[in-house]
């Protein structure tokens, strides 16, 4: 028999039914399958308890990750100068309980040692107690001729030093 | 050294720095400096009397000299504290209780403000006898009648905020700083 192949027209026409069957029945398909639905019934923990972690960890080469990244190029894209005026570092320190830093570290002592002689701490107090006996005199003074109230409102010191006390309406 | 005497709670010795000082801070360092001046004095003039003495064999005692004495006396007192106030702002007894003079704005003074705050002084002292002083109490920048004189004011200018550090730092610190004693 000669090998002359012969078209069949029948089944040329059955593959394009088929064809354009499955165009119109697979999205028909798609759109009915509820995926929520399936992932609800999909147990996640139970698959993530069938992985080895620990056998893929070990086939990563960390070093050799590390070793691929270029750490001073990563650097040299890092604006420091921007980071470092974006920290309040007013904020932190206002955070910081000095009082209690000094008392439970060596600190306070480094401190005392260094600064403290017999003259400075008799200052201190002297200085100290002046202070109170100050405000003492200062408050009864003028609560005595009622004006204990308006002299809250009055600067607590001169301009360039104190900045003036916000007034209330 | 062992401190018997607590000090004052914090919040009222701690950022102090630049408010206006109080009556009794003043006036004891004034007196402090009354005491200073009035020992230096007496000191250089028996210096003097020696020195005369020896170079010119003479005996001679300024305190028998009225007016001379009353003459060196007054310039001495006004270059006392005239000279310190423009040099650093305050005298020996306002840098023991940590005070100093500034200008009305906070500033420091200059040396014809020195002066006229001596003046000042010694019209609020013998002209007004003491009364000028009751501003520090009633006026409202706590500036007695010398201050209103030269346009100054005077300040706390200790670092209270190191004192209370070496205070807690102290051996025995944390045992007697419950709170001070409160003025109420």
């Amino acid at each position: 028999m000669s090998g002359r192949r012969v078209s069949n027209p029948i089944g040329t026409r059955v593959e394009q039914l088929a064809q354009s069957l499955a165009e119109r029945i697979v999205p028909l398909i798609v759109d009915s399958i509820d995926i929520d639905a399936i992932l609800d019934k999909v147990d996640i923990n139970k698959i993530v308890e069938r992985v080895d972690i620990e056998a893929v960890v070990e086939r990563v080469d960390i070093d050799k990750i590390v070793g691929d990244i270029d750490i001073e190029k990563i650097v040299e894209r890092i604006d420091i100068q921007k980071i470092i005026e974006r920290v309040d570092i007013n904020a932190i320190v206002d955070e910081i309980d000095i009082d209690a830093l000094v008392e439970h570290t060596e600190l306070g002592s480094i401190i005392a040692r260094s600064t403290t002689g017999v003259v400075t701490e008799i200052l201190d107090v002297i200085r100290a107690q002046g202070v109170g006996l100050d405000d003492f005199i200062w408050r009864w003074g003028n609560r005595l001729i009622g004006r204990g109230r308006r002299i809250r409102r009055w600067p607590e010191g001169p301009p360039l030093l104190v900045a003036p006390k916000a007034t209330t309406p | 050294m062992t401190t018997t005497v607590p000090m004052p709670a914090p919040e009222m010795t701690v950022g102090r720095q630049g408010h206006y000082a109080g009556a009794v801070s003043r006036l004891v360092a004034f007196a402090v400096d009354v005491g200073a001046s009035w020992g230096l004095y007496t000191l250089g003039v028996e210096l003097l009397n020696v020195a005369i003495r020896l170079f010119s064999g003479h005996n001679f005692t300024l305190t028998n000299h009225q007016l001379a004495g009353f003459i060196t006396l007054t310039l001495w007192l006004f270059f006392y504290f005239t000279y310190q106030w423009s040099v650093s702002g305050k005298t020996l007894g306002m840098a023991i209780f940590g005070i100093q003079v500034v200008t009305k704005q906070g500033a420091s003074i200059r040396t014809t403000q020195a002066a006229r705050r001596t003046i000042g002084l010694a019209i609020t002292l013998f002209l007004t006898l003491g009364i000028g002083f009751i501003g520090i109490v009633y006026q409202k920048e706590r500036r007695a009648l010398d201050d209103l004189i030269a346009g100054t004011a005077v300040v706390y200018d200790w670092d209270a905020r190191a004192a209370r550090l070496r205070w807690i730092a102290r051996k025995d610190g944390p045992a007697t700083h419950s709170g001070g004693s409160q003025p109420s």
